[in-house]
This record gives structure tokens, sequence and C-alpha cells, in this order.
């Protein structure tokens, strides 16, 4: 009795198991292919960090304080600046971010006393080397500019 | 069982390593075991294969700094280790969040809780050997992941919560989709039964395998999912309400025998409950501030020590910091729930088939590198 029982619901429950299967064929797919279709990006995505550029001024805000630099848990920025003369706050001439070893936590971004930080939404990198990952912003805001 | 069998002329014993890269031990765990043909003797668990010091770390980091590592202990619910752990330090400096920030916690900390079940229920399964299931269940987790990423930018690992609140507000758009995903979710659930519950290879596979009764539990320190299959209704949001769980309406679904098929059932019905705890934040949601202003990135709290648990996926899982009254802790220590969830695996694998090892590991759902932390 067991043995035809068995054959019965077993038969039965792989008939119900292929109606789910058999509706997913007349619905719309949900994987994109991807390097011909993309999905739109989330507008909070963490990417590596990049300098905001301000209309009023032209260019960044950094004022070199190192905010960032003690915040980060990493270990990952090193910031130096310069001063202009005797009396004026510090410009920023070199901002390095290690990315290679960033944790994409974002507390650089939120410590930011000038709000001069912000995340890029690049996700496709690669490099040939370890130094790719390493940037300094400073020169690449200049590139993005000229 | 194993002496049902004609006992063959000279007993031969032989050791078998599952693990510590198979695809069904969920991470770098290696169980040693012992067998007699297909029956099993003896089951040592052995951990520490990905050992990353996350304790120490915490010793060398100020409290905030620590935020981004409490999401990567365990992967799959790093929000539910954010929000611990923020509620930890909350405890210990004496931080009070304003409301909304606590209700955008809860609603983020459940939808992760589903997600981390979802990715149990497909893993689960695939370790059964049933594919199918797994993609549906991506399918749907991939909704939950889409919400995170909007409201904290970050797919996987959140470092959403803050000292004080939230590290964004949310908009409308997150409810509207909070909601619609909650729907499909439901909309969803006929098909996992029909696919899974009720196919009879699954019945066979996972009934009366595995029984972890009260007692052992008990013994061993099984929390969570594991604990409430074997009809013990402990779960941290019922039994010390913390954050604002207190003023939602939701049961904790328990099992009767504490077999594989309980953990299934109990994980399941623990999905439709955290839904229900989603739906009563998103109406109650107040408006105003979602983050405390004056609290400071460097926070220092007072002398003393805090031990604050909470209930994540797997189960009880608790922060025990040990604060000098310097802006770093003077020792951070985590109580994982899959430390205990594992180790009674000694005793339940006893003279169980080897393939039964793989349906017991995946129901009990482990992740390996929050016991290695």
């Amino acid at each position: 009795m067991g043995y035809w029982k068995d054959i019965v619901l077993g038969g039965w429950s792989l008939i119900e198991g292929m109606k789910v299967t058999g509706r997913a064929l007349f619905k719309p797919v949900v994987t994109v292919q991807y390097p011909r279709k993309r999905l739109e990006m989330s507008p909070a995505y963490r990417g590596h960090i990049e300098f905001k550029i301000f209309p009023e001024t032209g260019t960044h805000g950094c004022i070199a304080c190192g905010t960032c630099q003690r915040v980060c848990p990493s270990n990952v920025i090193k910031v130096q600046g310069v001063k202009a003369h005797a009396r004026s706050g510090k410009i920023a001439t070199h901002y390095v971010i290690d990315f290679t070893r960033c944790s994409l936590c974002g507390l650089c971004v939120e410590s930011c006393p000038t709000q001069t930080l912000k995340f890029s939404t690049e996700f496709e990198l690669a490099g040939d080397s370890r130094w790719d990952g390493v940037v300094d912003l400073v020169l690449r805001m200049e590139e993005s500019r000229s | 069982m194993a002496e049902h069998f004609p006992q063959p002329v000279q007993q031969q014993l032989y050791s078998l390593n599952l693990g510590p890269q198979h695809p069904s031990t969920h991470g770098v765990l290696r169980v040693l075991l012992t067998l007699d043909g297909e029956y099993i003797l003896k089951a040592d668990p052995i951990i520490g294969y990905g050992h990353r010091g996350h304790e120490k770390m915490g010793e060398n980091r100020t409290y905030l700094q620590f935020m981004p590592n409490s999401s990567r202990m365990d992967y799959l619910s790093g929000l539910l280790y954010n929000h611990g752990f923020c509620l930890a330090v909350e405890k210990l400096a004496g931080i009070d969040p304003p409301e909304r920030a606590k209700y955008i916690r809860v609603i983020c900390a459940e939808l992760n809780r589903i997600s981390s079940h979802l990715l149990w229920f497909g893993t689960f399964l695939m370790d059964l050997g049933a594919f199918t299931p797994f993609l549906y269940c991506f399918d749907d987790r991939e909704n939950i992941l889409d919400i995170l990423d909007r409201v904290s930018g970050s797919r996987l690992t959140y470092s959403y919560c803050r000292f004080g609140g939230v590290a964004r507000d949310v908009d409308e758009v997150f409810i509207d989709q909070t909601r619609a995903f909650i729907k499909r979710l439901r909309s969803r659930w006929p098909d996992y039964h029909n696919l899974v519950t009720k196919n009879i290879i699954f019945i066979h596979r996972v009934r009366d395998v595995g029984i972890i009764d009260k007692d052992l539990a008990r013994r061993f320190g099984v929390t969570g999912p594991n604990l409430r299959a074997a009809g013990v209704p402990f779960d941290m949001r019922k039994v010390e309400p913390y954050e604002v769980y207190d003023r939602f309406d939701f049961e904790i679904p328990t099992g009767t025998k504490g077999d594989a098929l309980d953990r299934y059932r109990v994980r399941l019905e623990e999905m439709e409950q955290s839904c229900r705890i989603i739906e009563q934040a998103l109406d109650q949601l107040p408006g105003g501030a979602y983050r405390q202003e004056r609290v400071r990135l460097k926070l220092t709290p007072p002398r003393g020590d805090v031990y604050f648990a909470f209930e994540s996926a797997r189960g009880q899982t608790a922060y025990y910091l040990v604060s000098d009254g310097s802006p770093y802790p003077y020792r951070v220590h985590v109580r994982v729930p899959s430390f205990g969830n594992l180790h009674c695996l000694t005793e339940v694998l006893r003279e169980t088939l080897v393939a039964d090892t793989i349906a017991i590991l995946g129901s009990i759902d482990i992740v390996v590198p929050e016991i290695d932390r």
C-alpha cells in the first residue's frame, strides 16, 4: 500500500513542481544582459570617493584639515596641503587614496567639514597592478576639468 | 542503527574530511567524520580556518570605525549586526536616537533578516540537490538588495546605522518599494510551498533528520530558529524587547520535534512575521529627524561595560563592550549564535548517514566567518 501511495504522491508532487516551473517560462526574465544592458545605479551608491566641484569657485573645497585621514578605519587616505600666504587657510595639493584597501564605509564623506567629498558611481574598476588603485584626487579632478 | 547490518569480517573505520572547501559546508568549515561504511560514528567540527581578528581590531579602532567591521562578521545579515553594535554603544554612552531612526532601523533590519533567510532557503535546497528554488530565492532577494542599496549605498556590507540614528534618511520611494516587495513575497509563498514544502523527495530527506531537542539545545547554547524549532519560544525581540519591537504585534513561530523539517518551517514562518513587522513599522513611521545631532564622531562613552543581546538571523547575538573612557573600546567581544548551533553537530550527527550530514548542516544555517571572526 505504502509503495503505491508513494508513487502516486511522488508523481503528484512532481507535477505540482513542474507547474511552478512551467509558469516561469511565460514570465519576463529577471536577469540583465550586462554589457549590452545596464541597470540604473542607486543614487546612494558608495564607490570610491571623489572631489565635488563647487560652481562658485570652480574647484574643490578641500582645506587639507585631515579629518578624513583620522576617521578612516583602514588608514588609506593621505592628504597634504599648502598655505598660499601666511594668514590664509591650507589648500590641498595632494589627496591620495589607496582604493584597493578601502572598506567603503563612507566615514570620510560624512566627516568632511567642507563637504567637498562625494562618492563616485564608477563600479567597473580594473587594473594591471595594485598601484592602479592608488589615486590622487587632486590630479584626477584637474584631469577631468581639462 | 549500525547493528542492523551484518558485521564485516574485519571492521574498518576510516576518517573522512568534509571540507574545509566543500561547497555544502557554507564556508571554511571542516567536519572530521569517522565512518563505518556510510554511518557516522563520530563527527568533529573543526573551525578556525578564516580567523580575521575582528575583536582585536575593535580595540584599536574608535567605536564608529568598528562599524564597517560589524557588517563583515556575518555577511548575510550585516545590517542586523550593525544594528546590534549600534544599540550596544548607545546603551553604553546613553544616547537616545529619534523615533524615526528607530523605525527605519527596524524596517531595514527586518528586511535584512528576510534576505538572510531567503539565502538560507536557497542554499539549503541546493545542498539537498534542488537548484530551481535557489534561483527563485535569489530573484526575491535581489529586490531586498535593491531596496537596501538605494537607502544605504551598499548591497552586502551596509554599515548603515550610526550612533544616534541612521546614515541616510528614507523617502517615499523606499516605502513604496518595500510595500511592493512584501506584496510580491506573499504572492510567492504558494509557489514555494508547491515547489518545495509539498515535494515528497524534500520531505523524505528532512523529516526526522537531525533532531535537536530542547535538552540538547540547552546544553549547547543553541539559539534562534534552531531553538524555536525544538519548541522553545525564545526570541530576544519578545523576551527582552529592544528598540521598538514591543510596539508591534507579531508571533514567534515554534516547531514541535526539532528536526530539519521543523527548522525549515520555522524559518519560512519567520519571514512572514518579519513582513508583518515591516508593514506595521511602515504604517507607524513618524516624521522628524533621522539622526541625532551632537553625537561626536569620536565618541567617548563613560567608563564601564555593557552586554547587549539581540536577535540576529541565526539567533541570539550579543556584544560585550568594555570602555575605559577613551575613544577606543578597551575590549570588544561578540557572542555569535552559529558557534553553539554548529557544535551540537557532534551529538546530532552520531549514527546518521553521510547524506544526512549535508541536510543537517544546511538546515542549521551556519555562517562560518561569523564563528571565525
